[in-house]
């Protein structure tokens, strides 16, 4: 039996289904992310797990009970916000020791345990500040531990790095993961950035369209896509359609064919003639565009030693790798 | 190029001081009549005198009205803080599509003029089971309305610079009930736009003559009818009166303010 199991659940904005019939399972203890583009109703099904939002039918068993009909404040479950939601008139103190006022705990224990909170997001010595006087990822921090203190059975975090720079993201990113595992807590996590979602997850739900897609981990979701939709939001695969694959491959090709940019390599010697059309630096990779047969790959190669650089309108040839051809309906 | 910069710095202050001295000039020569023994003949008063002012304090006609302006004016802020503040938060709170409408509907008691609104409300509530004209009742009633627009939009203002929907919703999930969160959470937060409300309406309604001199007039009387009714008494009294009005709110205000400076 799952920690978490949602059941059937259907949700509708005005006549409009937000999401329908959506099944998921989480075990105690894991990491999970929904995954998928504005709008695909991750963030409604993570209100409706909160409590915030109503559902029109369907079952949220939390720990075997169906927590549908309780309200948001019995449920025993924390979440971060993406705004950060802190409380401006209260002190990073005050914000993490609310939960606690609101379940009657002794002052002395509340205030222990919202030092031990604080010592855990590592802003022990912030809290007597006011969130006015934080930065976004101190913020963040602060939010994270005023829902840790309560100790919920289930936390949910609402796209809750979207709002910071990059490189704060990446370090709060570690930091959240650290402090899921130390707690095992069950964690659901609400992204629309792929990196985010392959890096931190234990098990993705990769929805669109108010449904789920697609449901695996990380290196599943990444080497083996279901379809269109999953070839198309994670990485940048090369999608061709049945006609241009088979002119590609020089053999009959029955469905789309998805293939990964890092999966062909480029050479002086190989399978097949190409042209390199344009390249780009990002970094670590070059993406380049070559154009084999009529068709224009796009294809990454590592960037070891500017030597290696082929220059636009290069003769190169290419090789693909087979096992790397994924099919997809 | 210094020179030049500070002849257009000079340009410039001269240009503040004017209009300074222009706008104090009244309320300078006010002052000044209010102090003074007797101002008729010569250019400056005669001599200098606080009788003008402790006659005017120690005036019970005066006294009572300067209480009733306060009562009037502090019932209809009551009442308008009672009513408006929850309901701002139901309006943006589970209905924000009604702010538009609430937006056309607070600026009726601007649009129509007081002259005409006093005749409907002379009309509506002078007789029948809800006859108030004359007493302070209706006054309360009528300044709401006046207090209404500065009320809403000072405190909207203040709304939508804080994350109302998030924030309520953390609360609710950190185990607050919806009463909890309101009052602990977003009440707090407003209390600078209801301040700047509160005074902004305040300093209005202390000041204003047509409603209480129509709807009420002498049977209740306020600050501004009392001066009214006093136009043909001395003029020295009524400086004096009209000093003593301006300081009380200067101070008003002046005091508000450093409340509502307090934390950083």
């Amino acid at each position: 039996m799952s920690f978490v199991s949602v059941q059937n659940l259907q949700k509708s904005y005005a006549g409009n289904p937000v999401f329908s019939n959506i099944d998921c399972h989480i075990e105690r203890g894991e990491f999970v992310t929904l995954l998928g583009p504005s709008g695909c109703g991750k963030s409604t099904l993570l209100r409706c797990i909160a409590g915030l939002t109503p559902v029109d039918s369907g079952q949220i068993l939390l720990d075997g009970t169906d927590i549908v009909p309780l309200s948001p404040q019995k449920r025993g479950i924390g979440m971060v916000f993406q705004s950060y939601a802190l409380f401006p008139n209260m002190t990073v103190e005050q914000n993490v020791a609310f939960g606690l006022r609101m379940q009657k705990v002794k002052p002395d224990e509340r205030l222990a345990r919202v030092r031990e909170a604080l010592e855990l997001v590592e802003l022990g010595s912030f809290a007597g500040r006011y969130p006015h006087q934080l930065s976004g990822g101190q913020c963040q921090r602060v939010a994270l531990a005023r829902s840790l203190v309560t100790r919920p059975r289930l936390l949910l975090l609402d796209e809750p790095l979207s709002a910071l720079d990059a490189r704060i993201r990446k370090h709060l990113r570690e930091q959240i993961r650290a402090i899921q595992r130390e707690l095992g807590l069950t964690t659901i996590f609400v992204t629309h950035d792929q990196e985010e979602a392959l890096t931190m997850s234990d098990r993705i739900f990769l929805m669109n369209q108010g449904r789920i897609v697609q449901s695996g981990d990380a290196e599943t979701l990444y080497t083996a896509p279901v379809d269109l939709f999953a070839a198309g939001f994670i990485g940048n695969y090369n999608l061709l359609d049945a006609d241009t694959a088979s002119r590609l491959l020089q053999r009959p090709v029955a469905s789309r064919l998805a293939i990964r940019p890092e999966s062909i390599t480029l050479g002086l010697q190989g399978e097949l003639d190409a042209e390199v059309r344009s390249h780009s630096l990002l970094g670590n990779v070059i993406r380049y565009r070559v154009q084999v047969r009529e068709v224009e790959l796009v294809v990454d190669v590592l960037n070891r030693s500017p030597a290696d650089l082929h220059a636009d309108g290069q003769r190169v040839s290419v090789s693909i790798d087979p096992t790397a051809l994924r099919e997809v309906a | 190029m210094r020179a030049e910069a500070n002849n257009a710095g000079w340009y410039h202050r001269a240009v503040v001081y004017l209009l300074f001295l222009i706008l104090l000039l009244p309320l300078a020569g006010t002052l000044l009549y209010s102090l003074a023994t007797s101002w008729s003949a010569t250019l400056l008063p005669s001599g200098l005198t606080f009788k003008w002012y402790v006659a005017l304090w120690s005036e019970p006609r005066f006294l009572a009205a300067f209480g009733q302006s306060l009562l009037v004016c502090v019932g209809a802020l009551v009442l308008s803080v009672v009513v408006i503040l929850p309901l701002l938060f139901v309006v943006h709170y589970h209905f924000p599509r009604l702010d538009a409408l609430m937006n056309i509907l607070i600026l009726l008691p601007f649009a129509v003029p007081p002259v005409v609104s006093s005749v409907g409300l002379l009309n509506l509530y002078g007789s029948g089971p809800m006859a108030m004209v004359g007493t302070p009742w209706i006054l309360i009633g009528c300044y709401f309305t006046i207090a209404l627009p500065f009320m809403y939009r000072a405190i909207t203002n203040n709304l939508q610079a804080i994350n109302l929907r998030d924030l309520m919703d953390a609360a609710q999930l950190l185990g607050a009930s919806t009463w909890q969160a309101a009052l602990l959470v977003v009440l707090p937060n407003l209390r600078k736009g209801l301040m700047v409300a509160l005074l902004l309406s305040f300093s209005f309604l202390f000041g204003e003559f047509v409603f209480a001199n129509l709807l009420v007039g002498t049977r209740y009387e306020t600050l501004q009818v009392y001066l009214n009714n006093m136009r043909n008494s001395s003029g020295h009294f009524n400086s004096a009166l009209v000093i003593s009005y301006f300081a009380f709110v200067l101070v008003l205000t002046w005091v508000a303010n450093r409340l509502n400076k307090d934390k950083t």
